[in-house]
């Protein structure tokens, strides 16, 4: 139950900080922090694959909802949400165990969950540019745009996690 | 039938992800943007307790440029009543007569003050949310602009709030022209800058400069004609030769909108109906 409380926790404290932050950061005029997207990368591995995909079904719309783009968001959330797993399995040939774990920095060492988190904030930012780019399409630009905003969604997630960890650390 | 469901029951993940990315499609392609639903508009009850709230803490900044901007324009605007009633009592000793009936075109325009509670420059297709709705009688269509320039178009309607298209987004075409001309293009948004814009199908014998300033044609009911837009940058031929390019740099400064003005059209409805009538003739 306590975990729950923990994921809505999350989640409205996701949506409040990209609605009012997030969405507003245009770094060097291409590259838009997705940090939201934070909440559907941690879900614990153990959720079923069809809660993953409400979830991130949900999240994106309300994203969505609050930045005028209906279905953009939630899109790109459903398309990562379905690719965590086929992307962690990917990465861990070798058949080590992460089935009960909750993606992080400290539960998955620092090499594997930057792969993780740099793969799956770039089949986001693809998906997301896109379908942003069906109404105008600018090749280079898209690219540009795909790449940069990539960096910094990983960028931040990565200090978000990092700063989470600690917050776990103090509270056990 | 047994074998059917256990069938389902083991591809349900596949059942459940097609449905949400057909949901998101729908979503995405099923409506135009004009006939969108104000509960999935950052319109809704939810999202405008939200950013009122953040309008609330950042509302304060960039007063000091905005109060400067005002300032201008409220200078230019002075010289300009100083320059027309100049004119007006030239013409009056002219005719020899006391009053001149004003222009009735004058009287069709109205306006309402709002505030930006939200506004977005990062995206390809930005909108801007104001914090007056149905309830102080804004309406679809109607124009925004603010003291620098235009802004953009009402498009989704809440009760004490209201959405509007920015002109950064391609969705939105705006008629204008070059000022001092009768000759008219239609401006879009690239999606490269939020300082510029291009002016397309401006006719090739067109005589202009860069400098030259761009307002509305006035010939779409949403705006009255003369509103700033901004003054050409740059030009280019255009792919079949005939139509030149204009790039254009706006005058409204996107990134930090404070207040804006709500334009209602007292005759919209006339003209768009004479013209609806018009094309299915």
């Amino acid at each position: 139950m306590s975990n729950w409380l923990r994921y809505l926790f999350l989640f409205i404290v996701m949506v409040l900080l990209q609605v009012t932050i997030g969405n507003d950061i245009h770094l060097f005029g291409v590259a838009i922090p997705f940090f939201y997207i934070y909440f559907i990368l941690r879900l614990p591995l153990s959720l079923s694959i069809n809660w993953t995909l409400t979830l991130a079904f949900v999240l994106g719309l309300t994203i969505d909802i609050f930045s005028n783009t209906p279905g953009m968001n939630a899109l790109a959330c459903v398309v990562m949400a379905a690719l965590r797993k086929p992307v962690l399995n990917l990465y861990t040939p070798r058949g080590e165990d992460y089935a009960e774990a909750i993606p992080s920095i400290r539960s998955f060492g620092m090499s594997l969950y930057v792969r993780y988190l740099l793969t799956l904030s770039l089949c986001f930012c693809v998906v997301l540019f896109l379908v942003e780019s069906l109404s105008l399409l600018n090749v280079g630009r898209l690219i540009l745009r795909v790449v940069a905003s990539t960096a910094l969604t990983f960028l931040v997630v990565l200090g978000m996690d990092s700063l989470t960890k600690t917050g776990r650390e103090k509270r056990l | 039938m047994r074998n059917l469901i256990d069938f389902l029951w083991r591809h349900s993940s596949w059942i459940v992800f097609a449905f949400y990315v057909v949901l998101s499609c729908v979503l995405l392609f099923g409506r135009n943007p004009y006939q969108r639903s104000v509960y999935f508009s950052s319109a809704n009850r939810v999202a405008v307790v939200v950013y009122d709230l953040q309008s609330e803490v950042t509302s304060y900044l960039g007063l000091r440029q905005a109060n400067r901007d005002l300032q201008l324009r409220n200078g230019e605007l002075e010289m300009e009543v100083v320059n027309l009633k100049e004119q007006l009592n030239s013409y009056r000793a002219a005719a020899g007569k006391d009053t001149i009936p004003a222009d009735s075109v004058l009287h069709d325009y109205d306006f309402v003050v709002a505030r930006v509670v939200n506004n977005s420059v990062a995206q390809t297709n930005n909108y801007i949310t104001i914090d007056k709705g149905r309830a102080e009688g804004i309406e679809p269509e109607m124009g925004v602009v603010d003291q620098n320039g235009v802004v953009g178009i009402i498009n989704v309607v809440g009760e004490h709030h209201a959405v509007a298209i920015s002109v950064l987004n391609p969705k939105l075409r705006l008629s204008c022209k070059v000022k001092g001309s009768d000759y008219f293009g239609s401006l879009v948004w690239d999606a490269v800058s939020p300082r510029y814009a291009v002016l397309e199908e401006m006719p090739r014998h067109v005589e202009f400069a860069p400098g030259d300033t761009i307002v509305t044609s006035g010939y779409s009911s949403v705006f009255p004609e003369g509103l700033m837009i901004g003054v050409i940058s740059d030009y280019k031929k255009q792919r079949d030769d005939n139509f030149y390019a204009l790039r254009v740099k706006l005058s409204t400064d996107f990134s930090c909108l404070g207040y804006v003005r709500i334009i209602s059209n007292r005759m919209k409805e006339e003209q768009d109906q004479l013209e609806k009538e018009a094309r299915y003739e």
